[in-house]
């Protein structure tokens, strides 16, 4: 081995030791305050997801990855919507990514609405603590 | 000059025989949309990024069954634009390799209309 790159492999990032064990997934939480049609909920669930991938693949792609290798685990729950702002403040002390949806509100609801905020990809388990409680959609 | 009419838009074409729960329904569009979104990032970045930049225009239609979703995913792929076809991993409501949605694009409006303008929402 050249000094180079004994030099390298004492000073590079290891890959492994950013990407987090466990299991993984993204949890799409439903304002049900207001009253969407399930095409509507399935259109916000899918902006929420997309801005979560993306978000995640510019921050944190090692744990974007470990969730794409695992099947992209999903979950849809419901709740009102000043609880739906509670979660998103704990989800952050937590530092679990959020991501919020408002509708443009070109159909059904006004413009501007929170329809879904998207927590994670994170742990099963730090999710389950957050969002255990709520209600599957 | 680009109108909004131009913009890219994603259709996420969903089996009305399979009578998902809302949820479910929810979940697997997601799917849909989260692969043809890396996809495009791999093939299609710059539509991709005007697809983002002007809101990420979704829709969610219907079709009877699975033989309409297949035919629509030839019409597509032979269009060039990107499908991805979502087989359910079949733990809640519906067998394993139950084929649920199908997300077309992003890809120019016009051609999303072409493809899916006689479909209805879901």
């Amino acid at each position: 081995m050249g000094l180079r790159s004994f030099i390298h492999q004492l000073t590079a990032p290891k890959s492994s030791d950013s990407v987090p064990n466990g299991s993984f997934k993204l949890v799409l939480v439903i304002n049900h305050d207001l009253k969407m049609g399930k095409g509507k909920i399935a259109a916000q669930s899918g902006h929420a997801s997309v801005s979560a991938t993306l978000k995640m693949g510019a921050n944190e792609p090692n744990l974007l990855d470990a969730w794409l290798k695992s099947g992209q685990k999903k979950v849809c729950l419901k709740t009102t919507q000043d609880e739906l702002l509670e979660l998103e403040k704990h989800a952050i002390a937590l530092g679990i990514q959020t991501v919020r949806v408002n509708d443009a509100g070109k159909t059904q609801i006004p413009s501007g609405s929170l329809t879904v905020i998207a927590f994670g990809p994170a742990q099963d388990e730090e999710l389950e603590q957050l969002t255990g409680h709520l209600k599957l959609l | 000059m680009l109108s909004d009419h131009d913009g890219p838009s994603m259709a996420l074409v969903v089996r009305k025989d399979l009578k998902l729960s809302p949820g479910k329904l929810a979940v697997q569009c997601s799917h849909a949309a989260v692969s043809c979104s890396l996809q495009a990032k791999k093939s299609e970045a710059r539509i991709l990024e005007r697809w983002t930049n002007g809101g990420a225009r979704k829709i969610c239609l219907a079709v009877k069954d699975e033989e309409s979703l297949r035919i629509l995913m030839e019409q597509a792929k032979s269009a060039g634009i990107i499908t991805n076809l979502v087989k359910d991993a079949g733990h809640t409501e519906i067998p394993p390799g139950t084929i649920t949605v199908l997300g077309i694009g992003p890809a120019p409006r016009r051609i999303i209309d072409l493809l899916v303008g006689e479909l209805k929402p879901y």
